[in-house]
């Protein structure tokens, strides 16, 4: 089976041109243009144009005033952006390592080792936390298992700031070790047996050979997962503290539970504005690799 | 790869990368497993004190469940009909035809994937209050259905592109008309991606979790939005276990047949890597 794939340029040498396309294309297009860059447009005019009481309008940054003056607001974005660091390194620190490993070695255990670094993408998020519960939690397995040998609890990371950070790292490994893979696609061998021949050990390697090389794709990883990371909702809802919390569940609870749609808007819109570079990064890499 | 020794030393890193990777990742639901097959298990002991299957009996004797089973079930099903219906004529449009701003369009699948994803989804729920579309079906099926969008053109289009033109010419040449190439020659070769492609996004829909809970809660529940419920308000843990097992089956599935679809470089390289 093949997919997207940057050796078919996708959009080359149509066979004849005909405007009939532009009909069979609408629908999908307009449903992006109505449902994705309509509420974006809409979101930021909404924030920035306060109805007057004499049924005018004026240009107020009035609702994010308010977002950067209030505390508990801050402590959130403050936490949002605390794991959404902590994961972006920890998601390097543990991926790296295994994609390096799996782009050197041709033995079975690697084989086991990609099946298992994937298996997470074929877990859905509900199911992760459920687990997560039933093993970190209070009570849980490795609680079990430390009482059996006589050991102390351990003080759960279930309901801290840890619980989503380790099960955001969870969720996010699969696709950080394919796209760290497929970066390391392209150091060819020739480089690295020609730097060994000079003596190069294997952090010089590592450091002058292949980073150099897959620093693009490492961007992407964080980019990528920065964007996931940022608006959670699933993982730190379930996982996370009740106060302070990460952005997701914040402006969910804002929309439906306090019913103020005005104001988890404007969360939204500040969340796009701290994630807007990873986002038009990301969008670039993936067009350009798409790209004819 | 490296090259290949004749007398293979042991991989000792691979073997510590299986058996911390099989500990973090298959521990976990190997637990979730075990608990779903337990009637008793009290702490402080290691392994459950009686398996059993009493509370498959009653998980799957809870009305919630099954209304949420069929609720998630038809979402799935309308949101990857609907999303097949209006993606592939586009997706063999950009294919194969030529039309004014064809490449901006195709492009403009990518604007959501500039955004963090639940910032997008409360900006979208602005909209849909407005148009009294929070807590129907209807608003649920239209946030799921954008989110299958790029999938649903992005991979059919690779699935036309690489047909074989020169089948497709011969068979016009000897007189076949274009909806029998079409049905004949091109369908069948792009087949088998367009149909992981419409797996991989009932699966995907199946699972959306975000904008079922912030456009449908309470009135739309889907299985995972039961879940959630099931582990933040049931005391009774086999329940969320149970669940937890018959929520896997879509994704087992899809672990099947569209494996070697995400272990190709080319899935990781859609995602930009």
């Amino acid at each position: 089976m093949t997919t997207i794939d940057a050796s078919h340029p996708v959009l080359a040498a149509p066979e004849r041109r005909r405007p009939i396309g532009l009909l069979l294309v609408a629908i999908p297009v307009l449903l992006v243009i109505w449902l994705i860059i309509w509420p974006i447009i809409s979101a930021v005019i909404q924030t920035v144009w306060i109805k007057t009481p004499d049924g005018g309008g004026a240009v107020s940054l009035e609702t994010y005033r308010f977002f950067f003056s209030d505390s508990y607001s801050l402590s959130n974005l403050s936490i949002t952006l605390w794991t959404t660091g902590v994961c972006a390194v920890l998601l390097l620190v543990v991926c790296l390592p295994i994609a390096l490993y799996l782009r050197f070695s041709d033995s079975r255990v690697a084989a086991y080792v990609q099946g298992l670094a994937i298996f997470p993408m074929f877990v859905p998020s509900i199911i992760l936390s459920f687990a997560f519960i039933r093993v970190l939690g209070p009570n849980g397995t490795v609680d079990l298992v430390l009482n059996a040998v006589g050991l102390p609890k351990i003080r759960s990371p279930y309901l801290t700031p840890w619980g989503p950070v380790i099960g955001l790292v969870w969720d996010n490994i699969p696709l950080t070790v394919l796209i760290l893979l497929s970066g390391l696609g392209n150091v060819s061998n020739q480089a690295i047996e020609a730097a060994r021949d000079v003596g190069a050990g294997r952090f010089a390697l590592l450091w002058h050979i292949i980073l150099p090389r897959i620093s693009n794709s490492i961007l992407v990883a964080i980019s990528f997962a920065v964007l996931g990371i940022f608006s959670a909702f699933t993982l730190p809802y379930v996982l996370g503290p009740a106060a302070p919390e990460m952005m997701g569940p914040f402006m969910q609870r804002t929309f439906r539970e306090l019913f103020e749609p005005q104001t988890a808007i404007t969360q939204a819109v500040i969340t796009f504005g701290f994630c807007i570079l990873f986002g038009l990064f990301y969008v670039r890499s993936v067009a350009r690799n798409q790209a004819p | 790869m490296t090259s290949a020794a004749i007398r293979r030393p042991i991989d000792w890193t691979g073997i510590i990368f299986a058996v911390v990777l099989t500990l973090v990742i298959v521990l976990p639901l190997v637990v979730v497993g075990t608990w779903a097959f337990t009637n008793v298990w009290r702490f402080p002991s290691v392994i459950p004190q009686e398996f059993g299957l009493r509370f498959w009996n009653q998980t799957l004797a809870r009305a919630d469940v099954w209304s949420s089973i069929t609720m998630s079930l038809t979402l799935a099903m309308t949101v990857t009909l609907l999303s097949a219906l209006i993606c592939l004529p586009a997706a063999y449009a950009f294919a194969r035809l030529d039309f004014p701003g064809r490449n901006i369009l195709f492009f403009s699948f990518l604007a959501g994937h500039a955004f963090p994803k639940f910032g997008l989804l409360v900006a979208i729920a602005g909209i849909f209050l407005q148009l009294n579309l929070i807590g129907t079906f209807w608003g649920v099926v239209l946030i799921q259905l954008v989110g299958t969008l790029l999938f649903m053109i992005w991979i059919p289009v690779a699935a036309f592109q690489s047909v074989d033109r020169r089948m497709e010419e011969a068979a016009r040449d000897v007189g076949a008309s274009p909806m029998r190439v079409f049905w004949s020659i091109t369908l069948p070769q792009a087949g088998p991606t367009i149909a992981a492609a419409v797996l991989l996004s009932f699966v995907g829909t199946f699972y959306e979790t975000e904008g079922a809970w912030l456009i449908g809660a309470p009135q739309v529940r889907t299985l995972p939005v039961l879940m959630i419920s099931f582990i933040n308000n049931q005391p009774v843990i086999q329940y969320g276990a149970v669940l937890s097992v018959l929520l896997w089956v879509p994704s087992f599935i899809a672990l099947l047949f569209a494996r070697r679809v995400v272990n190709s470089g080319s899935f990781a390289r859609g995602f930009g890597g």
